[in-house]
């Protein structure tokens, strides 16, 4: 007599009614050794249901609670940053479609605009850091130096910019703005190595 | 049956939404143990199972905006949570070479004698087996939910799991002789 393989006592403990499955149950009922084996898997699936839970070593929700909340201020931030350009495109086809009458140039217009938008996203920048870096808890070595790496970058350029106006250099120079736009490339690589603890940035 | 459902689901999924630390810990102190209790049954380490943990309620807070409430807050959790850990065996690559080969390897007599206990054979499968046991044996996943979220066939997953059944039983020394 052909007993049972344990394929089709597993197919015999499924619910609904596969073909050939009711045949299978019928043998079963009717052999006794194919009854006691498929006892058995269901014994085995009872002590595999009644296993101990496991617990985590130690507590993540610091760490997970950390990185939602990071999560969180850069998709804000970037849903910001969106809106401002946005903005800035609009103010663009404006300065495009409207006639100016004696008012600066377009290019000069834009210049203007771009600058100041550059300074408004450093500010934001800024903010951003000062929130991660608040509730930062761990930084590892090479995070840490690539970070101060980038601050002090962005202390020389400070720098730069306060000789420029010192010097009172057109603040709205092209320097001015190129020195801005680094400035903007190093905070957001900073915020990336607050937020992440990246330990290699390009910007 | 929701086992590890917080009674006050409803009320705190709104503030779960809307990003407020109290609310995410309260789903995340409800979960915390089924969640990672089934990634360690499904990944090879405990290291592994934490980081399918933290990944897990990184992506449950993030996605709390797709829960639309249609079946339970665990169901959902925990798909997520089996999904984690099938990513974290396709990322370490598991070679099936690594799987030990009792079907071909004779039974010696100490390990004839030794009889395991279910922890012990459990943890001795092969880690695409074992997911399959628990998911479908202890968690009640279908055949056809495993095999989407393994993303192979439905054949696939009643084979794994019959070879798992078969070296279980083996280990368990609950063999019959013939």
């Amino acid at each position: 007599m052909t007993h049972l393989t344990i394929e089709q006592l597993l197919a015999v403990r499924e619910p609904g009614l596969e073909p050939g499955v009711q045949g299978w149950r019928d043998h079963a009922a009717a052999c006794e050794i194919c009854r006691a084996e498929l006892e058995r898997l269901d014994q085995r699936v009872a002590r595999l249901r009644a296993m101990p839970v496991l617990k985590p070593a130690r507590n993540r929700f610091g760490e997970v609670r950390a990185l939602t909340r990071r999560w969180r201020l850069r998709r804000r931030l970037t849903v910001f940053s969106l809106g401002g350009l946005a903005l800035a495109a609009t103010v663009a086809l404006a300065v495009v479609l409207v006639p100016t009458l004696g008012g600066p140039a377009p290019a000069q217009l834009t210049e203007r605009q771009e600058l100041d938008d550059i300074i408004a996203r450093s500010r934001q920048l800024e903010d951003v850091i000062q929130t991660l870096d608040s509730d930062r808890q761990v930084t590892n070595g090479r995070a840490a130096l690539v970070a101060a790496t980038l601050e002090d970058r962005v202390a020389q350029i400070d720098q730069q910019l306060q000789l420029m106006n010192l010097m009172n250099v057109q603040t709205r120079s092209p320097d001015a703005l190129r020195l801005w736009r680094e400035r903007v490339g190093l905070l957001d690589a900073l915020v990336d190595v607050h937020a992440t603890g990246a330990s290699f940035v390009r910007y | 049956m929701d086992v590890f459902g917080l009674a006050n689901a409803d009320r705190v999924l709104p503030g779960v939404k809307a990003g407020d630390p109290a609310a995410q810990e309260a789903v995340y102190r409800a979960f915390e143990a089924p969640v990672y209790n089934l990634a360690r049954r499904i990944c090879r380490t405990p290291e592994d199972a934490e980081d399918v943990l933290q990944e897990t309620f990184l992506e449950v807070f993030r996605s709390i905006g797709s829960f639309r409430g249609d079946g339970s807050l665990w169901g959902w959790v925990r798909t997520i949570a089996a999904s984690k850990a099938f990513m974290r065996l396709r990322r370490n690559k598991y070679r099936e070479t690594e799987e030990l080969q009792d079907d071909v390897v004779p039974i010696r007599r100490e390990d004839a004698a030794l009889r395991m206990d279910l922890e012990a054979a459990l943890e001795r499968l092969h880690p695409t087996s074992r997911a399959v046991v628990w998911l479908h044996d202890v968690e009640g996943y279908t055949h056809e939910e495993i095999a989407a979220l393994m993303d192979k066939t439905v054949s696939f997953s009643k084979s794994q799991l019959a070879r798992a059944h078969v070296r279980l039983r083996r280990w368990l020394g609950e063999e019959v002789p013939a």
